[in-house]
């Protein structure tokens, strides 16, 4: 039996003096959302690892921005770069995240960044 | 007598942390992942970084209208003129798991306040801005600013009327994030040295805002050591 070689490397010579995420720069393909889309952050099991946040998840939000290319976390925990996608930071209304928020307060914001796999059209 | 003598203790406590950072550090040394000189060189680099060239960034958006608008589209780049080269300053020359390459600039303006978190961990523009305050990494601060940041941004003396939107940016992926506050008033004239020096790390971090004559954050409550080193 041969024995399996495994490019533990392949990521250092990728990102080396062109930065993370600029290293991804181009491989997601389209965009599938564009600044302004109403979208809904799915909840996906996330088995093992994840950064898409609890609190997050099923609530609505706006795209404010296409932020970079890069594999979703929860490939890349695993050392897997072969599927990049778009990340866009999205802004959440604080009252669409926390049910007893403020009323008073009602224009306070939350923005974060997630991933395509994670976002639905509404 | 000398039998009685014993020196200071150099830390009040050691946490379970730093004690199982060691172990794998040694693990990772002796099993050849990276020697100890490459873990001397990293060690030295976080040495050097501190927040003083996210200040002078900051300075010189408030002077420069063209800068600033470099800033807010392209952090890493604008960070290049405060001396700041995200990629090759580190010594991996991409960055680590934690800091990558990509810094956001969050305008404030008089009806929009940003404040910077990361619920997941403790993501921190560190390259320009040095390593994170111990609170910054407390669950507390983490779980209760993005679900009641006003509350919190007023246990830091910040109390902000109802007309300011305060946006929590929460840092859960590659971007990291700065506050580029409102020029204060009464800095009318100032030269960029001067205004550099009233943008503290906590104003950078969004927790206060920048004031003439005061240059220093505010004290933090130190507590007692848990578990003092039984010296």
């Amino acid at each position: 039996m041969s024995k399996i070689h495994y490019d533990r490397e392949h990521h250092v010579k990728k990102a080396t003096d062109v930065g993370d995420p600029q290293c991804f720069k181009g491989e997601a393909g389209p965009a599938k959302f564009k600044v302004g889309d109403r979208v809904r952050v799915r909840d996906l099991p996330s088995l093992f690892y994840s950064r898409t946040m609890v609190y997050a998840r099923g609530a609505e939000c706006t795209v404010a921005e296409l932020v970079y290319e890069s594999p979703p976390p929860e490939d890349e925990a695993w050392d897997n770069c072969d599927n990049p996608e778009w990340f866009y930071s999205v802004i959440f209304n604080q009252k669409d995240l926390w049910p007893e928020y403020p009323e008073a307060y009602a224009s306070d914001t939350l923005e974060t960044e997630l991933s395509e796999r994670w976002l639905e059209l509404v | 007598m000398a039998e009685k003598h014993k020196a200071a203790p150099m830390v009040d406590e050691i946490s379970d942390f730093e004690i199982l950072e060691i172990a794998v550090r040694e693990l990772a040394i002796e099993k050849g992942l990276f020697t100890a000189e490459d873990h001397q060189l990293w060690s030295e680099y976080m040495e050097t970084v501190g927040p003083l060239p996210a200040a002078r960034l900051v300075a010189k958006a408030w002077l420069d209208p063209e800068f600033k608008k470099l800033a807010v589209t392209d952090g890493v780049k604008a960070s290049l003129e405060v001396g700041i080269n995200w990629i090759t300053d580190m010594p991996s020359h991409f960055g680590t798991p934690s800091d990558y390459c990509n810094l956001r600039v969050m305008e404030d303006t008089p009806t929009l306040k940003h404040v910077v978190v990361c619920t997941l961990c403790s993501c921190y523009p560190r390259p320009i801005l040095g390593q994170s305050p111990e609170w910054y990494r407390t669950p507390n601060y983490r779980r209760r600013i993005v679900r009641w940041p006003r509350q919190v941004l007023s246990e830091f003396g910040l109390a902000l009327p109802e007309e300011v939107e305060v946006r929590v940016e929460d840092s859960n992926q590659k971007s990291r994030f700065i506050v580029l506050p409102v020029r204060p008033e009464g800095t009318e004239g100032w030269s960029e040295d001067q205004l550099a020096e009233i943008v503290t790390r906590d104003c950078l971090i969004g927790v206060a805002v920048p004031k003439p004559g005061k240059t220093a954050n505010d004290k933090r409550p130190v507590h007692p050591a848990i578990n003092p080193v039984d010296h």
